[in-house]
């Protein structure tokens, strides 16, 4: 039978960033994934809502989490901003009664239900990048990247804090490594593949942002890639979406296809190439195409 | 015992304007700290080599340093768990970053205090003071009490991400200070902190990289600190006074009106006049259908969100 998820896009992957959700949709029989549609979710407010309010912060995301309870199945996200707040928000009330109480409070003043801090939240990285991940992928006998050169990149959220986040060592991170390399690519290796992308002051401080996603973008390119492949849609538009400005910025090309992770697995199984809907990435993919042959 | 090679950066501007690296062959006891072996082979290989130190036991925060690329303090570093972290026989040693180094592993840390000092580190109580000491309950110090634990030593400034970015952020350190003032029951100032910590460089500044919370050896979570600003900031009436704080509003108006992010309304209202100027990018993202729908998502049972932005209290 397949494993059941409660499914969490998160908003960029159902907006703006549309081939995410619908590659991970069709790609999860193939895994043997179930997911759960949430229609009563909200966003998870990113950084910004836990800036302006925090307990509203933590009472929305505890309010998701206690539709998952009641779904009775784990949370399965594809987005590193989703995975961290809905995690932290989840070890917050776990740890502490008294805030569980208090939340609870307010959630049941509103007619929704309380939540008993039984459900986890994980990543579909880390889902797969276990043994048995991995053993799933091997099922489907993949056709395999024909030794394309993948450049990693994490970003920050889904490594740090590692108190809350916790797969991996978030200075020497490997499961997208392992990925890759059971996918039939090849790992350009690079330094910069867990720092910053700049994304959540793209809007407020683009400069600055620019700067940051420059340093990956240029690290990357260095390192040989035919693409980088990222596990979060914020990450990909800014490697993605705003990579002309970080050239026009820092005065350099990188010219450098960003994959969603999704898509890397879609191409490696031959999922249509349809779904993978690659118009939608502004950086042309077609070498990537073009090595893997599809 | 054990044999460790150091892989060690130098820059002797007296000598060259030149930095090189510099490996020495360590024969040590397996429990010896990383301080303890920067000072051995000051003493027995190299008497120019220079660290900062002072306490040796993780209390005066001078003797941040780099070990194979990860900020630490020295003096609670062990040598033999850095090879055994990294899997390695060297332990490459290197100043802090975001820092201009002034001698081999010491830097200059000027920036560091100007910033330090420029959030005001110090209560500024209001009225006169009291007969006696201005009392504070255990419930509202405890609040402080990760920001309080804060020793400077800028191994979270080390590894910012934003600060790598823009030398001008005030960093995490500064603003996990300001925490510690601006929430503070007995401080006066708390509207004119939240001023002071918002404007360019500051709160809205950082990209929430995380690693400050993951470097801190004294577990201050100075991100959390610079949340908790930003909850201030929206308190004392700054929610539309910045870029930053805008795009962190836009996020509150989209839940209230869906439940979802609206990114149509996030770029005009973070920066209304970069939205008018950058219409050419606007027309790029929206040829590659990046540029979601104007009406706004719905999600089910919305009004219990809407009466949850209503009830939720901030006690910040
Ligand atoms: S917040 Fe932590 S890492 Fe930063 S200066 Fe203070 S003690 Fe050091
Ligand atoms: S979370 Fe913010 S303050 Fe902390 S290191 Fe990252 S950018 Fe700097
Ligand atoms: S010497 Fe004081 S903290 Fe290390």
């Amino acid at each position: 039978m397949a494993t059941q998820f409660a499914y969490y896009p998160g908003c960029i992957a159902e907006f703006s960033s549309k081939e995410l959700d619908a590659t991970t949709k069709a790609l999860a029989p193939m895994l043997d994934i179930e997911l759960l549609p949430m229609p009563a979710a909200t966003c998870c407010g990113a950084g910004d809502i836990a800036e302006a309010k925090p307990n509203l912060y933590l009472t929305l995301n505890v309010r998701i989490l206690s539709q998952a309870e009641e779904m009775g199945v784990d949370i399965l996200t594809i987005c590193n901003v989703c995975t961290l707040n809905l995690r932290r928000a989840n070890k917050m009330v776990k740890e502490d009664a008294r805030l569980l109480e208090q939340v609870n409070e307010e959630l049941v003043k509103v007619g929704a239900r309380p939540y008993e801090g039984t459900k986890e939240v994980t990543h579909l990285l880390w889902y797969l990048a276990t043994e048995e991940g991995l053993s799933l992928l091997e099922k489907q006998g993949p056709r395999g990247l024909n030794g394309l050169r993948v450049a990693p990149y994490y970003g920050c959220q889904l490594l740090r804090p590692s108190s809350v986040m916790g797969f991996e060592d978030p200075d020497r991170p490997q499961s997208l490594e392992r990925l890759i390399t059971a996918l039939g690519g090849e790992v350009a290796d690079y330094e910069a593949k867990s720092k910053c992308c700049g994304f959540p002051i793209v809007l407020a401080r683009e400069a600055v942002a620019l700067r940051e996603s420059h340093v990956a973008l240029s690290q990357s390119r260095d390192a040989g890639a035919d693409c980088m492949v990222t596990p979060c849609p914020l990450c990909h538009l800014a490697m993605d979406a705003y990579q002309r400005k970080a050239e026009a910025l820092n005065g350099t090309e990188y010219n450098m296809p960003v994959l969603h992770l999704p898509q890397l697995i879609g191409l490696a199984l031959g999922l249509d190439r349809k779904v993978m809907d690659f118009k939608r990435h502004m950086v042309p993919v077609d070498r990537v195409l073009e090595t893997v042959g599809v | 015992m054990a044999t460790t090679t150091l892989d060690i950066f130098r820059y002797q501007p007296d000598v060259s304007d030149a930095s090189y690296r510099q490996s020495f062959e360590l024969e040590h006891p397996s429990d010896l700290t990383l301080l303890d072996a920067i000072l051995k082979l000051q003493d027995e290989q190299d008497g120019t080599l220079a660290i900062r130190y002072s306490c040796r036991s993780a209390i005066c925060g001078s003797c941040a340093c780099k070990a194979n690329g990860k900020t630490v303090l020295a003096c609670m570093t062990q040598v033999e768990d850095v090879k055994r972290e990294f899997e390695t026989e060297t332990v490459q040693v290197d100043p802090i970053g975001n820092f201009a180094p002034l001698k081999d592993l010491i830097v200059d840390l000027d920036p560091f205090w100007d910033k330090f000092k420029s959030v005001k580190p110090y209560l500024v109580p209001d009225g006169p003071a009291p007969e006696r000491e201005r009392l504070v309950s255990k419930e509202d110090m405890q609040k402080l009490f990760r920001e309080s634990a804060c020793i400077l030593c800028a191994a979270c400034y080390s590894e910012c991400n934003s600060l790598a970015a823009d030398p001008d952020f005030v960093g995490p350190a500064a603003l996990a200070w300001g925490y510690r003032f601006a929430g503070d029951v007995r401080d006066g100032q708390r509207k004119q902190r939240a001023k002071l910590y918002t404007g360019e460089h500051g709160v809205w500044d950082c990209t929430r990289c995380m690693y400050c919370n993951e470097r801190c050896p004294k577990g201050v979570n100075p991100r959390d600190a610079i949340e908790k600003l930003g909850g201030i900031a929206f308190q004392e009436g700054r929610s539309m006074k910045d870029a930053g704080a805008r795009h962190a509003k836009a996020f509150l108006l989209s839940m209230r009106t869906g439940g979802k992010l609206n990114e149509t309304v996030l770029v005009p209202f973070t920066d209304p006049i970069k939205a008018h100027l950058d219409i050419p990018f606007a027309i790029q993202m929206m040829r590659h259908g990046k540029a979601p729908s104007p009406i706004p998502h719905r999600i089910k049972k919305l009004k219990e969100v809407q009466q949850l932005m209503k009830n939720v209290k901030e006690t910040i």
